[in-house]
């Protein structure tokens, strides 16, 4: 019992240590006297190999011991010389490592693209990253001197992430963040400001975005991919309970349909799959459709609102209905959900089609697309989900190749629309929305025009404040809402009073003044 | 100059003309320092500061530590790794002796590849068991519910339910963890003389007497030793946690280790999380000081 988890224990211990010793020295060195102390140590370090002779140490030895010789004299100046050594490397290494960091990213309009060298690491997971890596023929047709590595595990890429960037060594020339980490890695200043090379991009990236990647006015990350929400389903299954899907137009008409399909496959089919436990998915995508904020511009607690309370509606009618299947997302149940008939709907965003092309690709041609139902007739019927971005960390030596991979990747019509018929990853770059690739059929839907629909009110999506403890917040409203559905369901007006209380107490951050609630 | 200047000189003199020697045991010493010392001593001071790992680090004062007292979560943990102790401990124990009586016993065939089975769970990797246990426990499709159904039971939501999160990690734990008692319990076992019976057996001692007279008085020691493995093991639980539920459904199975995790490295509050480690390590030091108290007065 004691091994494994000790050990785990001991590890994390080290970890955090280690971390802070190289952010130490790397402060120190960055303070300025880096150079001076390199050189004294290269210097010293010479010194002591042209003059590491016995003879350095004999006077204090032969005075000990009677036993000891010159050999033992030599191991010890040994000793000392790789030390001194192995520090003249280290602070080398440090030095060469840390003397690019911090210089702003200039392009010199004069350099063609075909001198541009380089050699950069990037990090990315699952989907996005074998996305990045279809791209790197293309983009060596332009930059042929510049190689890419994409680096494709996933793997707590957000904490490797943090402790490179910590430690001023180690991090990657291009990584991939998602857009809500964006706002929590800007304002460290460990990444480069793309202000000067990236101002001119600002119109064609909807504004809901790009604001969650401009920290003080400077621009730290570039938007990718974003996740325009509706509801992916089984044609089979909706056909064979006479189930027509453009019918639903309001969330009051999801679940009716819901409640007909359950009640005409005698319960063997439910309209989603919501687990108790993870319901912050679904909270996300209804109260930004409804444009409600868990915080306000300030930073403030803003989620005891008359949006959140309708959010609040929608969920608990949905559990009340009993249409959710209570199945975690990601897990292989949720996978192996897509290829039964146990799950009729997925009310997602549009990477979700990546999901299930690559988790069932023998499903093709049974699945089809409707927009997310309002919350009421006539109302909004997109909302977003996820989305990610691309950064260069600050201690990047090459920021003009890397910056010419993100330019190329996200900046270009083509590469925006090779990334979404490859993978469907719904491109942030705006131009690529007037291009046919969006109306032409998907046989994957059944020859549905998915993508226009995808791309449609786009730009009214309200957009959503991040906050840089916005997955703390997240995390304390995913419990909240089990533990709620847990016990019952309360009254909604009651969770979020204490939802609120608790962020505000758990965060540090003070509750928003607002208009009181309807009725109240 | 004073005595104590003068002994402070010759403890220098003697450690520089030793020094050689110093310097040849030093590698433990200079890893220790930067891997252990370092370490713990830099967590201590993180305790009483804010610092999230790239911004400049503030002092807390004693802040973190009054956060603490009112932060529900960390209670919540604390209370579900006492649970999951309670849940899991004593069916193991019991299973752990029952199968080390078993194996102990002279009519059993096949006694390696038993031993070897029942081990066999200590040494597999957590992330194959966790994915077995998942595809065991799902709701919808896992096999333990169609099983069920199969019998008209009811299916239990395993892993989806705040109820059952708890239970559904201690049938895990006690199935990973029996194997590895039940050696050190055969190696007690193995340990006491068979005089000892045979006397017993003379004297007319029936089965139930030689158990309650001699194997369980004689076999104290490995007791006591198993419960401060297990104590350590549910305090600092967490790969098991980690890779079964993520702590939910809601806090329900978040235990302590999994929420030192989640504040250091996913919402990066280390200072916040430093406190926490110190604060449930000076509880967990008093509690193994109590037990080996209460061991060596139990020997003497």
């Amino acid at each position: 019992m004691l091994s494994a988890a000790g050990r785990d224990n001991g590890a994390r211990l080290q970890t955090r240590g280690k971390a802070g010793i190289i952010t130490r020295m790397a402060k120190r060195t960055i303070a300025g006297q880096r150079a001076a102390a390199s050189v004294l140590l290269v210097r010293k370090s010479l010194w002591q190999c042209g003059t590491a002779a016995p003879g350095y140490v004999k006077g204090e030895n032969t005075r000990s011991y009677s036993l000891c010789n010159t050999a033992e004299g030599g191991c010890a100046t040994f000793s000392y010389t790789f030390s001194y050594r192995f520090s003249a490397l280290l602070s080398a290494l440090v030095f060469i490592g840390g003397s690019f960091a911090g210089e702003p990213l200039i392009l010199d309009p004069n350099v063609p693209s075909t001198d541009l060298t380089g050699n950069i690491q990037v990090w990315g997971w699952n989907i996005a990253a074998a996305s990045l890596e279809k791209l790197v023929p293309p983009f060596n047709d332009i930059y042929p001197r510049v190689i890419v590595h994409v680096n494709m595990t996933g793997a707590y890429l957000q904490s490797r992430f943090l402790l490179s960037l910590s430690a001023g060594v180690g991090a990657p020339d291009v990584s991939q963040l998602q857009l809500a980490e964006a706002a929590r890695y800007s304002r460290t200043r460990r990444l480069t400001d793309l202000t000067p090379v990236a101002r001119k991009y600002e119109k064609d990236f909807p504004a809901s975005f790009w604001r969650n990647c401009v920290f003080e006015d400077k621009i730290y990350a570039i938007p990718w991919d974003m996740g325009p929400c509706a509801v992916f389903y089984k044609r089979e299954l909706f056909a064979r309970y006479r189930i027509d899907p453009g019918s639903i137009e309001t969330w009051d008409d999801y679940i009716a349909a819901g409640r007909l399909l359950l009640e005409r496959s005698g319960g063997q089919t439910k309209m989603l799959q919501l687990s108790t436990g993870n319901m912050e998915g679904l909270f996300e995508i209804l109260l930004q459709q409804n444009a409600g904020q868990m915080f306000d511009d300030e930073g403030r607690i803003a989620v005891n609102s008359q949006q959140a309370l309708r959010v609040m509606g929608v969920i608990q009618r949905i559990l009340e209905a009993g249409i959710n299947a209570n199945i975690t997302p990601y897990s292989h149940a949720s996978y192996a959900s897509m290829k039964s008939d146990l799950v009729a709907t997925y009310p997602t965003a549009a990477w979700f089609g990546g999901t299930i092309k690559d988790y069932a690709p023998e499903t093709k041609g049974d699945w089809g697309v409707f927009r997310l139902p309002a919350m009421e007739r006539g109302g909004l019927r997109t909302s977003n989900l996820g989305g990610s971005v691309l950064v260069i960390p600050d201690q990047c030596p090459q920021k003009a190749a890397a910056w010419a991979f993100i330019e190329y990747t996200l900046c270009t019509r083509e590469a925006q629309i090779e990334q979404y018929r490859n993978f469907d990853l719904f491109p942030a770059f705006l131009p690529t929305h007037g291009d046919p690739f969006f109306d032409e059929p998907d046989p994957f839907y059944g020859g549905q025009k998915v993508r226009r629909l995808f791309a449609q009110d786009i730009e009214r999506i309200p957009p959503l404040n991040r906050t840089k403890d916005w997955f703390e917040a997240l995390r304390y409203l995913t419990q909240s809402l089990s533990k709620w559905a847990t016990n019952g369901m309360g009254p909604p007006e009651e969770f979020l009073r204490q939802l609120e209380d608790k962020l505000s107490r758990r965060l540090g951050r003070d509750i928003a003044p607002q208009a009181p609630l309807e009725g109240s | 100059m004073s005595s104590a200047a003068a002994r402070r000189n010759s403890l220098r003199s003697r450690i520089w003309r030793h020094r050689h020697f110093y310097l040849f045991i030093s590698p433990f010493f200079v890893l220790f320092g930067i891997f252990g010392l370092y370490p713990l001593l830099f967590s201590f001071y993180l305790s009483f500061t804010r610092w999230d790992g790239l911004t400049e680090l503030t002092w807390a004062g004693l802040g973190n530590f009054a956060n603490l007292i009112h932060d529900e979560v960390f209670f919540t943990s604390l209370w579900n790794t006492f649970a999951i102790g309670v849940l899991y401990v004593p069916p193991m124990f019991i299973g752990a002796f029952i199968f080390a009586i078993i194996l102990n016993t002279t009519w059993l065939k096949f006694r390696a590849f038993f031993r070897a089975a029942l081990f066999m769970p200590v040494v597999t990797p957590m992330v194959v068991v966790a994915i077995v246990f998942i595809l065991l426990y799902g709701q919808e499709a896992g096999l333990i519910n169609y099983l069920a159904a199969r019998m008209g039971l009811q299916p239990i939501p395993w892993l989806v339910s705040e109820q059952w999160s708890k239970p559904a990690i201690a049938l895990l734990l006690v199935w990973r963890w029996t194997g590895y008692n039940m050696v050190l319990m055969l190696a007690g076992l193995q340990g006491i003389s068979h005089e000892y019976y045979e006397a017993a057996r003379i004297e007319g001692a029936g089965a139930f007497q030689r158990m309650w007279h001699i194997t369980l008085p004689l076999m104290r020691p490995i007791f006591i030793f198993c419960s401060i493995m297990s104590l350590i093991g549910t305090v600092y639980m967490f790969d098991e946690v980690f890779v079964l539920t993520q702590g939910g459904p809601g806090t329900s199975s978040t235990n302590f280790g999994l929420y030192l995790f989640n504040v250091s490295f996913v919402d990066f509050k280390f200072g916040y999380a430093s406190c926490m480690a110190y604060t449930v390590a000076f509880f967990v030091f008093i509690t193994s000081l109590f037990i080996l108290r209460l061991r060596r007065s139990e020997l003497t």
